[in-house]
């Protein structure tokens, strides 16, 4: 029976994109409006950065997103090294790198939960959990912690690479590899999935642009938009790589994006291993007051473009920090216009939800 | 393709867990760098502050401790609270003493049900085993690097 609705989801509903909670407007089935209610995770970390020193200020940077956290790490890193007007040594730079497409591949595989529970595909979902097990565990033994790293510092990295770094860093790309394909082929090539997946939620790579959206929407909407390509930082310029893009712009090119991008950043980790080297210097000194002045960073995360900007008057802390996250336009604007162009059933929703990849924490901060 | 996931499924499961069973069958995950719980060396340390004033968690606080300790005139030593601690380990690095270290003490090893025991006074961090120190002040401190390399 048609009729209007107005129903409450999440924050806390298996099929809600983490603690938030949405305000759905229904017609019978068709969900015709989406309001975003946020703030379940505000914590004030900008406040809480600009409240603590330059040299202990790091250590809160990265903690809104625990799927991705070393992209945050290295942009502020980048920024603080503007503002300190450093130059951190190349292997630092080649080491954030790696850092960082580890921590996307990670964040990817986590995805694959999301993707493969909604559309009700469990099995891949495991094995996707092997791969970022690898990966955490790599994490570990370079940086000594699993999942904050807290590794890239302003001047570059905080210690020596381990004995071995080449090899085993290489070796467990190949790991990797191995069992994304086994993920790839068994969820993208899956009849349900296809069928749940192909033609939902739909929207070019120009308009999700336009809409504020960056990051895989984009690229799964057909745009080559990739700040690691158009902005290049640390040593992006100097490796190879593609820009996967999708066709359609539905959630299935948007989960195809996110395999090929997997394999894109182990080839960048297989060129930047050859420049992290023992023995090399690995960091600078940064004096304990910063200059005045501003940095400016912009990387591109598992999300899409994080941009941090921090404004220092020559005092012992940030005059002030500022995050832009890529996961707020994802849920309002995106998802608004999906819901106005396409009929959007409540059984669509967790899988547009879920290809939309948002990250709660880093809405709220 | 349904087949060949089956397959695959198969042969993953025939392969190692990768899921731990902690505490029943395994301690908790550590490598050699690990970050865990704190270690002081009493006979170091002067009591100057630097980790509690560079703690991003005030998860330090300087207490009066009874005893001789020469190089520690007022005898004011760091005592940790490790469940505010973000086991960051700048303390260990900022140390200008070298008194901290970092240990593979991690996971259920650092909890009791008895709150009180994560405050760790200084001489309980004192008596941690020295054989599990993982993080030192070296490993993380500044090298200088002069300009040019
Ligand atoms: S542990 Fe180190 S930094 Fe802390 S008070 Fe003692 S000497 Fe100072
Ligand atoms: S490891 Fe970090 S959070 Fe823990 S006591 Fe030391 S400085 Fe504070």
């Amino acid at each position: 029976m048609a009729g209007s609705y107005t129903v409450y989801f999440g924050p806390q509903h298996p099929g809600a994109p983490g603690n938030i909670g949405f305000k759905l407007e229904l017609e019978g089935e068709r969900v015709v409006k989406a309001e975003l209610i946020p703030g379940f995770l505000h914590r004030g970390f900008e406040k809480m950065i600009e409240n603590r020193k330059w040299e202990n200020s790091y250590v809160l940077s990265y903690r809104f997103c625990v799927e991705d956290p070393d992209s945050l790490e290295v942009a502020y890193a980048e920024a603080l090294d503007k503002v300190f007007r450093v130059e951190p040594p190349e292997k630092a730079r080649y080491f954030r790198m790696i850092q960082a497409e580890f921590s996307r591949i990670a964040s990817h595989m986590f995805w694959v939960h999301f993707m493969a529970g909604s559309t009700g595909l469990r099995t891949p979902a495991y094995w996707a959990s092997a791969a970022r097990e690898e990966i955490l565990k790599w994490f570990a033994w370079v940086t000594g912690h699993r999942v904050y790293h807290n590794f890239s510092v302003p001047g570059g990295i905080r210690g020596e690479v381990p004995e071995g770094f080449g090899e085993r860093t290489t070796q467990l790309t190949y790991l990797v590899e191995d069992i994304v394909k086994d993920v790839e082929k068994a969820l993208l090539g899956n009849r349900v999935f296809k069928r749940r997946t192909r033609g939902v939620g739909v929207i070019k790579g120009d308009v999700a642009l336009k809409l504020g959206a960056t990051g895989p929407v984009v690229r799964g909407g057909g745009l080559k938009y990739d700040t690691r390509k158009i902005a290049p930082y640390e040593r992006y310029d100097k490796v190879s790589f593609e820009i996967p893009v999708g066709e359609v712009g539905d959630s299935y090119d948007r989960a195809l994006v996110r395999f090929r991008e997997v394999y894109e950043s182990l080839k960048i980790i297989r060129q930047a291993v050859l420049e992290v080297r023992r023995g090399e210097p690995y960091r600078v000194k940064v004096p304990l007051t910063a200059p005045p002045g501003r940095g400016y960073a912009r990387v591109e995360a598992a999300r899409g473009e994080y941009t941090v900007h921090v404004v220092s008057t020559g005092g012992r802390s940030p005059y002030r920090v500022r995050f832009k996250s890529p996961s707020l336009p994802l849920l309002t604007t995106v998802l608004n216009y999906i819901l106005e162009n396409e009929e959007v059933t409540i059984a669509d929703l967790p899988v547009i939800f879920a290809s939309l990849d948002p990250c709660a924490p880093d809405i709220d901060r | 393709m349904v087949l060949s996931t089956i397959v695959k499924s198969i042969e993953y499961m025939l392969k190692r867990p990768y899921t731990r069973l902690v505490p029943a069958k395994s301690r908790p995950f550590k490598t050699e760098r690990l970050r865990g719980a704190h270690l002081l060396d009493m006979s170091k340390c002067t009591g100057c502050s630097m980790c509690q004033l560079v703690c991003p968690a005030n998860a330090i606080d300087m207490v009066e401790v009874e005893g001789n300790y020469p190089q520690n005139p007022r005898r004011r030593f760091p005592r940790i609270d490790l469940h505010k601690c973000t086991y960051c380990g700048l303390c260990v690095e900022y140390c200008p003493f070298n008194a901290l270290y970092m240990t593979s003490i991690t996971g259920f090893e650092l909890y009791t049900r008895d709150k009180k025991t994560t405050l760790k006074t200084p001489l309980e961090l004192s008596k941690v085993d020295p054989s599990l120190i993982t993080v030192r002040r070296e490993m993380l401190a500044v090298k200088e690097v002069k300009p040019g390399g």
